[in-house]
């Protein structure tokens, strides 16, 4: 590399022609500030330019043998001379050889005979021009290699983030009660984002989402321990609220670059799908529930994590429904962009999750990250976009759970449609006809007794039934809305007394009591509630005396 | 439910299918009491058919057993399932009313 300010010696000039006379004149002109070179043919101008590169080159183009246009063809198919500025120098003047010579890649033309100021002034500026290009071309290679470092150092980077993430699907496959999907879609630089899943106990699972704020080593390496950190805490702490308070204490206190985290984290039960969270400055995630419902979990119960120590962090409670999905994201998915520079946005998410029914965790991750691909289709990837969806499946053995609920209003009318229900439940739930005519009975007398004496006014009133078959037991509820009252205070009939002294009150009672194996009564909220249970293992058809 | 009344002799005999409970008790005390009104006597209700019964059936059997012995008639109740027999063991109406396993048996004990 030439530089004039570096280098003491004179720029090189190579003058080629097959006159000498010309060769004389050129150096005339220019010897004073330039060293010149002379060739006398095409093939010498060649190979002093192999042995030694010129700063420029001054070449005619009507020689014997190798013509100028082949020299400067020649010149610019090599990558080591094609940056050579070549001026063709010539008697020649029409324009479609100047044409031609400029087409070759010749920086100037000059027309013989040469005028020495015009000359001088030439090679002067292309040789200026060409250190300027050269001066260009170092500055790049120095910025290309800082980028090739920096890239390696978010590449760096973005290998701890991602080593560091589960990464087998589905996580749990002995597990029955729950599946479990999660997606982290790496954006080219901006990072940070993570997500973790782990059992903190036999039945209780810990989920965690984050983002940290920054990108490259320091982020990584930082979420690498926010993420150790997370996982100890939640290890042996049951309240999420507790956990995010030790981890904002520890993390905040030796925090010199100033980074932070956005944390989401639940702990759930998978068995019953109870759950506690935790939102540290986190996007809200979203519960979505069959029928397309979906309820947003925005309660928050903290700032950031990281950026100052002493915060008491605050959590809360919720309970998943049977295939209730917990979606849980980073602020990649509604702010993912479009070409024109729209937000994707949680009305988008919202539309998105109102369109989904009977998803899997696996199925509406996939289908939630292809709609925002599709949404932000040609335009770059600015952040990490992540997906944690958890859904609540309960086990097998609660599989085998059948829940009935009827609502009817308080007409004795009602309690033949009552009937028919329980019935069709009963043939489902495969229960012994034994067990569904008691359940018919019991329904007739609990009913008749609250439609005909429960209410003391003129309203309409319902009734709720709630009926629960398990593991061998049958679990029923009846509320109402009437006045006080508790079958069981009854006292029985004198089942002994003769035909003429036999009144009927209080027999219907006798019956659920004798037809059950347990029986509750609770005033609740202004509302009576009856509970009985039947052992249907106990129950043998036809007790006979 | 349905109710079918056949006679044998002197016997009036009632079927009664489904379920005998709130709903259907009302029609069921009604046909009963026609019965005796027009003169019989001699009443077996078969529940061969029954589902079930609960108290709102009991009532109007033990009104009917009331109604035929001040008369001097005979109410005969046969073939109860399982379930029927229990309410009737809990009730205490098995040793009250005259209860037969089969309408054979039942018509014999008139």
């Amino acid at each position: 590399m030439t530089d004039m300010n570096e280098t003491p010696l004179k720029p090189v000039v190579l003058a080629v022609d097959d006159t000498p006379e010309n060769l004389d004149v050129v150096k005339g002109i220019l010897a004073n500030d330039y060293t010149v070179k002379a060739a006398i043919n095409g093939q010498m101008a060649l190979k002093i330019v192999e042995k030694s590169p010129p700063d420029i080159i001054l070449l005619d183009i009507m020689m014997p043998g190798m013509n100028g246009y082949e020299v400067c063809e020649q010149l610019k198919a090599d990558p080591s001379t094609r940056d050579i500025p070549v001026i063709f120098l010539t008697a020649m003047e029409q324009t479609t050889d100047e044409a031609r010579g400029f087409e070759l890649g010749a920086a100037d033309y000059i027309t013989k005979p040469v005028n020495p100021p015009i000359l001088e002034a030439r090679v002067r500026t292309h040789l200026a021009l060409k250190f300027a290009m050269d001066d260009l071309q170092s500055a790049y290679a120095v910025i290309k290699k800082q980028k090739d470092r920096m890239q390696e150092e978010l590449n760096v980077g973005r290998d701890i983030q991602m080593s560091m993430l589960p990464a087998e699907f589905p996580p749990f496959p002995d597990r029955d009660e729950f599946d479990l999907h999660a997606i982290l879609e790496p954006a080219r630089e901006v990072g940070g984002d993570f997500y973790d899943y782990f059992f903190v106990g036999d039945d209780e699972i810990c989920l965690v989402v984050g983002d940290v704020s920054g990108k490259g080593v320091p982020a990584a390496l930082f979420m690498a321990v926010a993420k150790t950190m997370l996982k100890t805490s939640a290890i042996d702490d049951p309240s999420p609220a507790s956990i995010f308070t030790r981890v904002n204490d520890e993390l905040s206190a030796d925090n010199p670059a100033s980074m932070f985290v956005t944390v989401f984290l639940a702990l759930i039960n998978v068995r019953t799908g109870e759950f506690r969270y935790c939102n540290a400055g986190h996007n809200p995630p979203y519960l979505l529930h069959k029928n397309r419902s979906f309820t947003c979990l925005n309660a928050r119960h903290g700032p950031i994590i990281g950026a100052m120590p002493g915060i008491a962090y605050k959590e809360g409670m919720g309970q998943l429904a049977e295939n209730d999905i917990l979606y849980i994201f980073t602020d990649g998915v509604t702010e993912a962009m479009d070409t024109s520079g729209n937000l994707y946005s949680e009305s988008r998410l919202e539309e998105f999750f109102s369109g989904i029914e009977g998803a899997t965790s696996k199925t509406v991750s996939d289908a939630s990250l292809k709609e925002i691909e599709k949404f932000a289709l040609g335009a770059e990837q600015a952040d990490d976009i992540t997906i944690l969806a958890y859904r609540f499946k309960q086990s097998q053995e609660d599989a085998a759970r059948h829940v009935l609920e009827l609502t009817l209003t308080a007409q004795l009318s009602e309690i033949q449609r009552v009937n028919h229900s329980v019935e069709s439940f009963c043939g489902e739930a495969g229960l012994p006809a034994n067990i569904t005519q008691k359940l018919g009975i019991i329904f007739d007398e609990l009913l008749n007794n609250t439609i005909s004496y429960g209410f003391n006014d003129e309203a309409e009133h319902e009734i709720q039934i709630y009926i629960d078959y398990a593991d061998g037991r049958v679990v029923v509820k009846v509320s109402d809305d009437g006045i006080p009252f508790n079958p069981f205070d009854q006292i029985g009939p004198d089942t002994t007394l003769s035909i003429e002294d036999r009144e009927i009150g209080g027999l219907g009672v006798l019956l659920v009591k004798e037809m059950t194996d347990s029986q509750a009564y609770q005033r609740l909220s202004n509302k009576n509630i009856v509970t009985f249970t039947i052992n249907t293992e106990n129950q043998r058809p036809g007790r006979r005396a | 439910m349905k109710m079918e009344v056949r006679d044998s002799d002197d016997v009036k005999i009632l079927e009664f299918e489904g379920n005998l409970d709130t709903n259907t008790s009302p029609d069921a005390e009604e046909k009963l009491n026609d019965l005796i009104d027009n003169g019989s006597q001699k009443l077996l209700i078969n529940f061969g058919k029954l589902n079930f019964i609960s108290s709102a059936g009991l009532r109007i059997l033990l009104a009917t057993a009331k109604k035929l012995k001040g008369t001097g008639g005979n109410l005969q109740i046969c073939d109860l399932n399982p379930t029927v027999q229990e309410v009737f063991d809990i009730s205490g109406f098995g040793s009250i009313l005259n209860v037969s396993n089969s309408e054979d048996e039942a018509l014999s004990s008139f």
